[in-house]
């Protein structure tokens, strides 16, 4: 572990600043999550365990584990142990952004996770001093980094920890709680350790990091698929519903699942598009011969955004074939827009633009 | 159009004599009267009116100098949820400290009995303050507003702690039906728009107390699209004096999971279509319009323009949801009743429109 801060803090301070930091965790982790984190850290003696499930009360349970940090003599460090395994089994509190990875050196492909480590933990040693890494692997594969920042002298804030969750061998890395002013050297420290060149904004972002992951996994492998097979021709139909489906509801229905994709999609749950494109009304000549764009924004939300969507295809609220604008969700694996008239044609555009 | 069919009401339940035929200077359109009057359930006698098809634009008032300053930044920036209230029977503004005493006594009698107050920890007493919003009313014919608050202390709070308010009201009318107001009989007071701000266990006991006093009923105001519609027209149209910085509108649609869309139009391009629409309405008319009143088909074209823009986006359409809900800087309004206003110069405006949306949810 990387972990530098000032030295002559006394052993006394330590485990106070560490009880702090364990009550404040304590009181932030749900009472029902409380106890499997608990199980996941294995920090606790079999006795201690036995003693934790006997406590009824969240409130009890905090004041029981407070008792032991001292006779186990608990650190800051293995408080951050504790933090990052709740914040690992329940992904989807925090605000997450995607960064792509771009460029890739000849040899990114064959970076294995203890090169990674050492790579990434060199970079933050050389470059900022004062902050304290963690790195993990999930039981998913996934690689976990936890990044507490100090900032002069004083210690690592350990309460507005960075995440960074990222799959090796995949060009997208997930990030939350990142300020602006920690985010080029974060980001720069990622490229590096993976043998890439560049790293870009994916401009996808959302609650569920299980969503996003998923989004961006088959959009992975929806590289390899080449068309969704028609869901007709695989049931058995009776003569009427055929009747009843061959028709422009079929072709709906069709449209919609060839956009999206059958059965359960990721819960994605926002997509923002800032529109700045002009206003072309053929009923509104004025508005029409403006030059200026009409600049507005269109935030959709939803439970699952693309399941509602798809549901708006197939119903006809959406026109089929569905606008780019809204089938690129799942197949650019993003959720935020820009649009603009790039093209003197009828019907605007999209032009991506980076961040 | 169907002026001829106006009738003026004949005398219902036996008591008074309305007549709603409006003035001659406001261009009204008359639903059929059976249609409307039996789906009400109303005797055919009556008229229902649709809410007005012209309106004159907001005019921006200041009117710090009219109203108590404090009772002002009461009313302004909160947000309230709106109801009709019938006329009251033998409500006289000189007695607001009987009232005041009265509601107090019905709170805390209810609250004896049981009955959740909801207000919060462990509140102890409350005191109830009734005041007249003087002011507030426009016409000559407009019985003056009155404001009441609900003042409490926590249970465990020192003695000399000031006691703050935990829930506001207030009654108005501003610039209602004339006609109307002068039809009742000299006993009822046509205070016909409630706004409530609090705990709704509190709400509820104050509309039970007026009700028991005052032989009146409430009920949701239910502002509905078509005003949602006016506001966010009116409101723009303001954008020439006061900036309203963005037109935001959030519909429902309904599909597997409900989508929600908010529609974001910055100030520039909103009050640019805006006046593209009135500019070529303007030409079009041959002057019989009033100068300045603003036409629900203006209306209408404002927000097809907006959905179009939209939907040659998307080709997604907006109109198979719902609308419900409108904001910009000087205010928001939602579908349930709920409304904000959040700058002192337009609250008497917007007040006009929700009293007459009030008058016209009244049941008789």
């Amino acid at each position: 572990m990387v972990y530098v801060f000032s030295v002559d803090c006394s052993i006394r301070n330590m485990n106070d600043s560490a009880k702090r930091s364990l009550q404040r965790l304590l009181r932030r982790i749900p009472f029902r999550m409380l106890k499997t984190s608990l199980d996941k850290w294995e920090r606790l003696t079999a006795e201690q365990r036995r003693a934790i499930d006997l406590t009824p009360t969240k409130r009890d349970l905090i004041q029981e584990i407070l008792s032991l940090c001292e006779e186990n003599k608990w650190t800051e460090k293995h408080i951050a142990e504790l933090q990052m395994i709740y914040v690992a089994e329940n992904p989807d509190q925090d605000m997450w952004h995607t960064y792509q990875l771009v460029d890739p050196d000849d040899d990114a492909r064959s970076v294995d996770l203890i090169q990674f480590k050492e790579q990434f933990k060199s970079h933050f040693r050389e470059v900022q001093r004062n902050v304290f890494v963690k790195i993990r692997k999930h039981t998913d594969e996934a690689v976990w980094i936890r990044i507490a920042w100090g900032e002069g002298l004083s210690p690592p804030n350990n309460l507005r920890a960075s995440y960074v969750v990222h799959h090796l061998q995949t060009p997208f890395v997930y990030v939350s709680s990142l300020s602006s002013k920690h985010k080029p050297l974060l980001l720069q420290a990622l490229a590096f350790s993976t043998r890439h060149r560049g790293i870009k904004d994916a401009n996808l972002s959302g609650r569920k990091l299980t969503a996003l992951r998923d989004l961006l996994m088959r959009q992975y492998q929806h590289v390899f698929t080449t068309k969704f097979p028609s869901p007709l021709k695989e049931q058995n139909q009776s003569p009427l519903i055929e009747k009843e489906q061959s028709g422009p509801s079929a072709k709906r229905h069709r449209m919609a699942i060839e956009a999206f994709g059958e059965g359960a999609l990721p819960a994605i749950q926002t997509a923002v598009y800032k529109l700045e494109t002009k206003f072309k009304d053929p009923t509104n000549e004025t508005m029409t011969e403006r030059d200026e764009p009409f600049r507005c924004a269109v935030k959709f939300t939803s439970t699952n955004l693309l399941e509602s969507l798809r549901s708006c295809a197939s119903s006809g609220i959406a026109s089929t074939p569905l606008t780019p604008l809204l089938s690129s969700i799942p197949l650019k694996g993003r959720n935020y827009f820009v649009i603009t008239d790039n093209a003197p044609s009828a019907c605007s555009q999209m032009s991506q633009t980076k961040n | 159009m169907d002026r001829s069919q106006i009738s003026v009401g004949r005398a219902t339940l036996g008591s008074a004599v309305r007549s709603r035929r409006k003035s001659r200077s406001q261009r009204q359109s008359m639903r059929s009267v059976f249609g409307v009057a039996s789906r009400l359930g109303l005797t055919p006698a009556l008229t229902t009116q649709r809410l007005n098809t012209s309106r004159k634009p907001y005019k921006s008032q200041t009117i710090t100098e009219k109203i108590n300053p404090e009772h002002l930044a009461l009313l302004v920036k909160r947000q309230w949820k709106l109801s009709y209230v019938t006329p009251l029977y033998q409500f006289r503004h000189t007695q607001m400290t009987t009232y005041a005493r009265r509601l107090s006594a019905f709170i805390a009698a209810e609250k004896q009995k049981g009955l959740a107050v909801e207000v919060g920890e462990l509140q102890d007493t409350f005191k109830v303050c009734f005041s007249v919003l003087q002011g507030m009313s426009e016409a000559k014919d407009d019985p003056e507003a009155v404001l009441i608050q609900v003042k409490s202390r926590p249970m465990f709070a020192k003695q000399d702690e000031p006691q703050k308010t935990v829930w506001s009201g207030w009654l108005a009318c501003v610039d209602g039906n004339p006609e109307y107001l002068n039809s009742l009989p000299t006993d009822f007071t046509c205070l016909p728009l409630f706004g409530s701000n609090g705990a709704e266990g509190l709400s509820s006991l104050v509309k039970s107390w007026f009700q028991i006093n005052f032989d009146c009923c409430f009920g949701p105001l239910d502002i509905g699209e078509t005003s949602l519609e006016w506001l966010a027209a009116l409101w723009t149209n303001c954008n020439g004096k006061s900036n309203i910085q963005s037109l935001k509108m959030h519909w429902t649609i309904p599909a597997v999971h409900a989508l929600h869309v908010e529609y974001t139009v910055s100030a520039d391009d909103a009050w640019a279509l805006w006046c593209s629409i009135r500019g070529r309405s303007l030409e079009e008319s041959n002057g019989t319009e009033e100068e300045g009143c603003i036409d629900i088909e203006e209306v209408k074209s404002f927000m097809q323009g907006l959905m179009g823009h939209f939907y040659r986006h998307f080709r997604l359409d907006l109109s198979t949801g719902n609308l419900n809900q409108i904001s910009t800087a000087l205010g928001s309004a939602t579908l349930n009743d709920r409304i904000k206003v959040s700058t002192s110069i337009y609250l008497i405006s917007t007040l006009r429109l929700l009293t007459e949306l009030a008058l016209l949810r009244l049941p008789i």
